[in-house]
């Protein structure tokens, strides 16, 4: 099932989920984010390392995301994940686009019952 | 920024930075907190690890992620190539070297084709400007009269603008110093035509191309520089051209040297003001003086061919224009059912093109050659380095490197060593440039001025020939090197080679024997032609000769007080110590100018126009021809007295042939009706080049027809320095002429001579140059093999000496080698170089391209070279101590 669900993480759907997590939770290190996406999906989306981080590197260089180092609670270093301004216009964009092709293809369904 | 371009920009930046230990850090945070979650919920170590996934491939996968991974990998291949080199100096020194010799001579000859040949003029679209030109009797003639240029420029709808231009020397007079400047004579419509904008001030104009308009002066932008420091003053200002005022009214933008290419015009003037300037050389804006050169630009849409065609239909009605009632009727006719054609125009005109053209052709195949021989070597010493490296590659492959990356890495090593030879050859290309110009530009009285600073194209064909340098010629090595794969990696523990019998190396030192060959052949063969022109007897003697060129008529001479104050100058330097003789007449052998015209001898025209000159007494004595028969003209044989004349024996041997010349009668009608009588006979000179045969010539007597002198050339025969000669000379001519504008140039018949041979001079150095550099390019690659093959053969030859083998059998061994590769290499060559000479056998003189001698001292001069490169691996295999070699193994 892991494999699977990784499989189905695409681009766009994964920046999607960490941009809304970083909205909504505020600066977190890369397996708090991990863990949350787990967290929100039931467990169905495990991300490991080798998607997560080259896709928050690529947030980071399209200028979405902005990381820094910093302390954990626990005092350890670790590097900061948040969303920047862009980041949000971005979300509101997708966030709109993904409601409107849900929305065509829940009709479809609905037209096909 | 957009999204995508912002991350490839800094991909881009990411590529030359290293994150590593970021990346480690957080991923092993990450791994860390998923540990301590697994432990809460009591899930084993293997399954978090499973969630998490490979911190190795993480970080591989971030790598890419963060880097644009081919440049990264090209990035790294470069810098650990760069490495490597540098651990074996001498072996990147020899391949940078040998690729930079052979880069730079051919940027050096191609930048000099392209600064002539191709160049555009710094002008609004260049390629759209074509050059006119006349055709009259299906031959082509560049350069028009004054008088049809503006009718051409009136047809408006054919082209936008028509322009003509020439060039010109011009006295400048600035305080008590007068100057010549090499400037150049324009129509009205010349800048705007070819879109030239001014850098200040403002350019000619139609209005100012008027007679009677104001005499104004347009500066070059580097002239404006260097003469006025740059001053904007100076425009408004009137300065002293010729001992007339002219007003400067511009300066021509930055780069525009006039569309002369070749010369620079510093001072540009409008012709319509030329008889303002020179009031005795007006009858140079009428049509008998064929001088200018056109340019124009159709207008837009209207193709070269219907520019043409409509050409034709104008031009005849035009065409009256380019004619004088005063000219003979031939002439006329000639010039009333001639044409026009066009040609492109782009890149301005330049006499230097029909001149080098040829020559550069030939000099850019040398070159090219040249490039070949040391690619040989370069793929030489890669292929003799690959087989030193096995050990390594073997490394590489054992780490799991495929044979792609394994050539990629090679590859990027030889591309690495091109380009540095490519950088290095540009800088010897700007040194070599500055070289060529000098040979070029010898004899000629104004240094060929041309900008050979490299452009794009000159850029792009020396980037071009780098790569593919690199590419071609390290392929093979790089394929050769990793042939045995993976699979024999680290076999031969001994560190010695394995034994690949290799016939690529031998073949290229053979092919590099050939081909320098070819080009020893070539130079011999040009340095040849050089010597048979300087050897050949032109029927005078050069050296001893100043001649001395005077146009009295500025100062106010005309008629007989011209001729009369000729003679008074030719008296005085007489006077002048030293001086063996003296005389006078209007053409000089090799001179480029030239008059022939048909006679009649004792009533019988000639078939062919004869040579004609007129010369004083003692011209022939002067120059050191020898009188056969007869008499040379006397103080007698001036105007009045019977018309005398001498023939030459060419002349005697084609119309005289029954012996007897003296007495006969030959009539001309041109410069005046006369019948004359030869009195004499002359040893045959050359007139136009050294390489013809001496033509006939019919010689009138200077002083006989007054009425046709203008200027002159004084040729005097001194003893000692002729420099010595000319400054007397040159200082008597500033006293006569001072306050006048009368021009007067000295200049030895030697150097007048060598002017015409420039091509060949010009040949024959630069071939004999690169002829040079292409034997030491073989020598080394020769050398370079046999010191290789004699490493490698230590043990072996340790081997024979321990069996018994004498030092003078392995020096003979190794010699023999090389004998053999030589005799493979002459026997491929010299058919090779045979077939090749045929291209330039039109430019030979006195032999033919397979010229035994020449042949033989090419293939002698290369062996002998190709066994002293020989010599020094050969003692070192005779020096061999057998117990070091057998220990060795």
């Amino acid at each position: 099932m892991p494999n699977e669900a990784k499989a189905n993480v695409f681009q766009g759907t994964l920046d999607l989920m960490v941009l809304r997590t970083l909205a909504t939770l505020g600066p977190l290190h890369g397996y708090a984010i991990a863990a949350r996406i787990g967290q929100v999906s039931s467990g169905a989306i495990q991300l490991n390392m080798g998607t997560l981080y080259p896709g928050l590197q690529r947030l980071e260089q399209q200028g979405f995301v902005r990381a820094r180092w910093d302390r954990t609670e626990n005092n350890r270093r670790a590097r900061f994940y948040s969303i920047t301004a862009a980041g949000r216009r971005r979300l509101d964009a997708q966030k709109a686009e993904w409601t409107r092709m849900a929305g065509i293809i829940q009709a479809m369904f609905a037209e096909g019952a | 920024m957009k999204p995508k371009v912002r991350e490839w920009c800094l991909r881009l930046w990411g590529t030359f930075k290293n994150r590593d230990a970021e990346v480690e850090e957080e991923l092993r945070f990450h791994l860390e907190m998923a540990e301590q979650d697994a432990l809460r919920r009591g899930a084993s170590d293997r399954e978090a690890r499973l969630r998490t996934g490979q911190p190795a491939q993480a970080a591989d996968s971030l790598r890419d992620q963060w880097t644009i991974g081919w440049l990264r990998d090209l990035f790294a291949d470069t810098r650990y190539g760069a490495r490597i080199l540098g651990r074996s100096p001498l072996f990147t020194a020899a391949a940078i070297g040998s690729l930079a010799l052979g880069i730079g001579a051919n940027t050096a000859i191609f930048s000099l084709m392209d600064a002539l040949l191709m160049r555009f003029l710094p002008v609004h679209n260049p390629s759209e400007l074509v050059e006119l030109t006349l055709v009259e009797q299906g031959r082509r003639v560049n350069s028009f009269s004054y008088p049809p240029i503006a009718a051409l420029a009136a047809q408006k709808d054919i082209f936008s603008g028509v322009a003509g231009c020439t060039t010109y020397s011009f006295d400048f007079t600035s305080g008590a110093e007068t100057m010549r400047l090499p400037g150049a004579w324009v129509t009205g419509e010349f800048y705007r035509m070819l879109g030239v904008e001014p850098f200040a001030g403002r350019l000619i104009a139609p209005r100012d191309d008027r007679p009677g308009a104001t005499p104004v002066a347009v500066l070059s932008y580097a002239y404006w520089r260097s003469r006025f420091a740059g001053d904007f003053g100076v425009i408004g200002r009137t300065i002293q051209i010729e001992n007339q005022p002219v007003l400067v009214i511009g300066i021509s933008p930055r780069g525009f040297d006039g569309a002369i290419v070749g010369s620079t015009a510093n001072l540009t003037l409008p012709l319509g003001v030329l008889p303002q300037l020179f009031p005795e050389r007006s009858r140079m804006l009428d049509a008998t003086a064929q001088w200018m050169r056109v340019l124009a630009r159709p207008r837009t849409g209207v193709s070269t061919a219907q520019a043409k065609a409509r050409l034709g239909v104008v031009w005849p009605r035009i065409a009256p224009l380019a004619t004088t009632p005063r000219m003979n009727r031939s002439r006329r006719d000639a010039l009333l059912n001639s044409s026009i054609d066009l040609m492109p125009g782009g890149s301005g005109f330049s006499d230097l093109r029909s001149q080098f053209r040829r020559p550069l052709g030939v000099l850019l195949a040398i070159t090219a050659l040249v490039l070949l021989i040391a690619c040989a070597n370069f793929a030489n010493l890669l292929l003799a380095r690959g087989t030193t490296r096995v050990r390594e590659i073997a490394l590489r492959f054992a780490i799991g490197a495929s044979r792609a990356r394994v050539i990629r890495q090679l590859l990027t090593e030889s591309v690495l060593l091109s380009a540095a030879g490519a950088a290095l050859g540009l800088l010897f290309a700007g040194i070599a440039g500055r070289s060529l110009l000098a040979v070029l530009s010898t004899g000629g009285f104004n240094p060929i001025a041309l900008d050979l600073r490299p452009d794009a194209r000159v850029l792009l064909f020396t980037t071009m020939i780098a790569l593919s340098t690199g590419i071609l010629f390290g392929l093979v090595p790089a394929l050769r090197a990793t042939a045995t794969g993976p699979a024999a990696a680290l076999k031969g523990g001994s560190g010695i080679a394995p034994r690949t019998r290799t016939r690529l190396l031998p073949a290229l030192v053979v092919s590099q024997v050939a081909l320098s060959l070819t080009l020893l052949i070539g130079a011999g063969l040009f340095v040849r032609t050089f010597q048979n022109l300087l050897e050949r007897d032109p029927g005078f003697r050069s050296e001893g000769v100043l001649l001395v060129e005077v146009d009295a008529r500025p100062a106010g001479f005309k008629g007989s007080r011209l001729t009369k104050f000729y003679e008074q100058i030719l008296n005085s330097f007489r006077q002048i110590p030293g001086v063996i003789s003296a005389s006078v007449s209007v053409y000089t052998p090799l001179n480029g100018g030239d008059w022939s015209d048909s006679v009649a001898i004792n009533g019988q025209m000639t078939s062919e126009s004869v040579h004609l000159n007129l010369t004083g007494p003692h011209y022939f004595e002067t120059l050191g021809t020898p009188l056969v028969l007869g008499r040379d003209f006397g103080e007698a044989d001036r105007a009045g007295a019977p018309y005398t004349a001498i023939v030459n024996e060419a002349f005697v041997r084609k119309y005289l042939p029954d012996g007897h010349p003296l007495g006969q009668q030959i009539a001309i009608a041109f410069p005046a009706r006369a019948t004359l009588e030869v009195v004499g006979v002359v040893k045959s000179t050359v007139a136009q080049s050294l390489r013809e045969e001496a033509p006939p010539f019919l010689y009138l007597s200077y002083f006989q027809f007054e009425e046709q002198i203008t200027s002159s050339t004084f040729e005097i025969r001194a003893q000692g320095r002729l420099a010595t000669t000319a400054a007397v000379v040159h200082d008597q001519l500033r006293a006569r002429f001072a306050g006048t504008s009368a021009q007067t140039r000295e200049q030895t018949l030697t150097e007048q001579v060598a002017r015409t041979l420039v091509q060949e001079r010009t040949l024959a150095t630069l071939g004999g140059a690169f002829g040079v550099l292409a034997l030491i390019l073989a020598a080394v690659g020769l050398y370079g093999l046999l010191a290789y093959l004699v490493a490698r053969s230590t043990n072996e030859i340790g081997i024979r000496m321990a069996l018994g083998a004498q030092r003078g059998e392995l020096l003979a061994l190794v010699l023999k080698g090389a004998l053999r590769l030589l005799a493979f290499g002459v026997a491929m060559g010299v058919p090779v170089a045979w077939i090749a000479t045929r291209w330039i056998g039109a430019m030979l003189f006195g032999l033919r391209g397979t010229d035994p001698a020449i042949t033989a001292l090419a293939a002698a001069l290369l062996a002998a070279t190709a066994l002293a490169a020989a010599l020094i691996p050969a003692l070192r295999a005779a020096r061999v101590d057998p117990l070091t070699a057998l220990r060795y193994e």
